[in-house]
């Protein structure tokens, strides 16, 4: 039986009243190489979907010079079955607080800015109050708990834009311009918000560097494989019994015991006809593949990925061309429309795939459509269109005798 | 270079529609002074964003989710009902100016499904009877 293993999750915390930050109190004894030390030795990797090792990222903002340096709070959670960012941000508040605080720090960042998006209306109200107490208790401003460091935060909204959680269509969207992305190299380390140094992190990435400040890199380095250390928040939706964000130990059980165990299993007898299993931008698995450790390498292996943690389950009487429609409405509407592969390749597979309605697939359209996807691969600027034929791609691949017309398989 | 308070575009066109419920024409008449830069360049950025409107919008914007969570929780069904009780379809507002209705992608809710927004309140697991009753109280 799979428990939860509870470290990131934890009683509510929003009034810094009744926290003393032990993370940052911590780090403010340290010097910053240790404190990057400390992050680089807990292997954590980036938790907003790219799996960058944090501790590097760190390392390279910490040795950047520029008149500026800023540190980005990416709270813009808008991958379609993602919303563990939200349980951090609402239960998790100072956490989350306190891993940015411990970032500006190491790296020396003049202001941070929390980009949220705009329809967490919850959440942002939430922030502010936070923000507003921890100026009041001397968490944010000058000299922060009775040290030399100062510094502040500014809450930003977002206005319901997906591609604004990419970190360079993000800073775009911060400067005031449309948010679209910009082609790297410079990275937003080196070059990010006005040309200044700026270091993006995840919520849950900066949440995790609050509590392996607290609890230090070896607690944290018990727990999960050799390559992917600590715990990861699941966001489980769709077909199960018990949706919802539980926190699992990497490499302690299978997707389809997190299914099982934490979901109670598939919703109305259904069986699982699929799993999306790292937010909608992840490879498919059917059911015979979820037996893989729930971790980096286990999902790459199951040829997937871990993506966002938002695993989305499909159950067997769910309608395929249904689901293809508005997968392929999400990447048509949300392209910002930049570049020509996406913003015309993801159109076109909408008309191809809404045109299809409760009919089946023509060969040639399957092909047309996978060439679309190709091109968005190899050509698009940003992760959107890269990934778009990824559930796409993978739901008529797998599910090719029940999609195309007298297929013969 | 940016400093670092209270002049981020997005922010303050945020503050005015929070005052006007849209960003009328001399709000960006304004924007675009303080910013400097042409009407037409902070126009078109705020016309990017989804969530920005720069016409008058209904009292309440109805959101729904119809992205895949939420579809497995049959939010097309909840969808054709609103559509049908309001009689307008994604985009449109009301001749009373009352609603506007728009499908979103997902709102993060997703465990949820189905779920809709009436301006900053969120509605979840829905069904068409609940989400119409919800609405009908809507003045
Ligand atoms: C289209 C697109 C959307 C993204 N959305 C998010 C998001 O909502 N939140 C997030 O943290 N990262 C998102 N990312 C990843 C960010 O670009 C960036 O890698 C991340 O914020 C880095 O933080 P980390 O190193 O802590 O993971 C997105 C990337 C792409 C291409
Ligand atoms: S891939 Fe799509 S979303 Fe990304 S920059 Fe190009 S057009 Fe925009
Ligand atoms: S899919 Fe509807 S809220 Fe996420």
């Amino acid at each position: 039986m799979v428990q939860e293993r509870k470290f990131l999750k934890g009683p509510r915390l929003r009034n810094p009243a009744d926290y003393d930050f032990p993370g940052l109190q911590r780090a403010l004894k340290m010097e910053p190489e240790e404190v990057i030390q400390e992050i680089s030795e807990s292997k954590l990797l980036g938790r907003g979907g790219a799996g960058f090792p944090t501790g590097t990222k760190w390392d390279m903002a910490f040795k950047e010079e520029g008149e500026f340096k800023y540190i980005i709070c990416n709270a813009d959670e808008g991958e379609p079955g993602t919303f563990k960012d939200r349980y951090l941000l609402d239960e998790r508040t100072l956490k989350v607080l306190e891993g940015m605080l411990i970032g500006a720090y190491v790296i020396d960042a003049d202001y941070g800015y929390i980009y949220i998006r705009g329809e967490y209306f919850k959440s942002i109200k939430i922030l502010q109050e936070a923000l507003e107490e921890a100026r009041e208790a001397g968490i944010l401003g000058e000299n922060i708990l009775g040290s030399d460091f100062s510094f502040d935060i500014k809450l930003v909204r977002g206005a319901g834009c997906y591609v604004c959680g990419d970190e360079t269509s993000l800073l775009n969207s911060l400067e005031g311009m449309r948010g679209q992305s910009r082609t790297k190299p410079p990275y937003p380390i080196s070059k990010g918000l006005c040309g200044c140094p700026t270091l993006v992190n995840n919520v849950e990435s900066l949440a995790c560097v609050a509590e392996i400040l607290h609890q230090g890199a070896s607690e944290f380095a018990t727990m999960g494989t050799e390559d992917s250390k600590g715990t990861k928040l699941v966001c489980l939706s769709g077909d199960v019994n018990y949706p919802g964000v539980y926190e699992v130990e990497f490499g302690s059980s299978t997707l389809q015991e997190i299914i099982t165990d934490l979901g109670g299993g598939p919703r109305k007898s259904h069986d699982i006809k699929f799993v999306i299993p790292g937010g909608l931008s992840t490879r498919i698995l059917t059911r015979d593949k979820l037996d893989y450790k729930y971790s980096y390498e286990g999902l790459e292996e199951a040829g997937s990925s871990l993506g966002s943690g938002g695993v989305m389950v499909v159950g067997s009487e769910q309608d395929l061309t249904a689901i293809l429609t508005r997968i392929a409405r999400f990447y048509m509407d949300e392209s910002c429309g930049t570049c020509f592969p996406c913003r015309e390749g993801n159109q076109q597979i909408y008309k191809i795939i809404s045109r299809v309605g409760k009919g089946k697939f023509t060969v040639n359209q399957l092909e047309i459509i996978e060439d679309l996807g190709n091109a968005m691969a190899e050509a698009a600027r940003c992760g959107l269109g890269q990934s778009a034929q990824y559930p796409t791609g993978t739901i008529l691949a797998e599910f090719k005798e029940e999609l195309v017309e007298g297929a013969v398989y | 270079m940016l400093q670092q308070d209270n002049d981020i575009l997005l922010e303050m066109a945020h503050d005015i529609q929070d005052t006007y419920g849209y960003i009328p024409e001399r709000e960006i008449t304004q924007l675009a002074e303080k910013f400097s830069e042409p009407r037409a360049k902070i126009y078109g950025a705020l016309e990017f964003y989804s969530m920005l409107y720069t016409e008058p919008t209904g009292k309440y914007i109805v959101r729904i989710c119809d992205s895949i969570s939420c579809f497995l929780h049959d939010s097309d069904e909840v969808l054709e009902a609103v559509q049908d009780y309001l009689e307008l379809e994604s985009g449109e507002t009301s001749d009373d100016k009352l609603f506007t209705l728009e499908v979103v992608e997902c709102l993060g809710h997703c465990g949820e499904g189905p779920v809709m927004m009436v301006n900053d309140r969120m509605y979840t697991e829905l069904t068409s009877g609940r989400a119409i009753e919800i609405l009908s109280e809507c003045q």
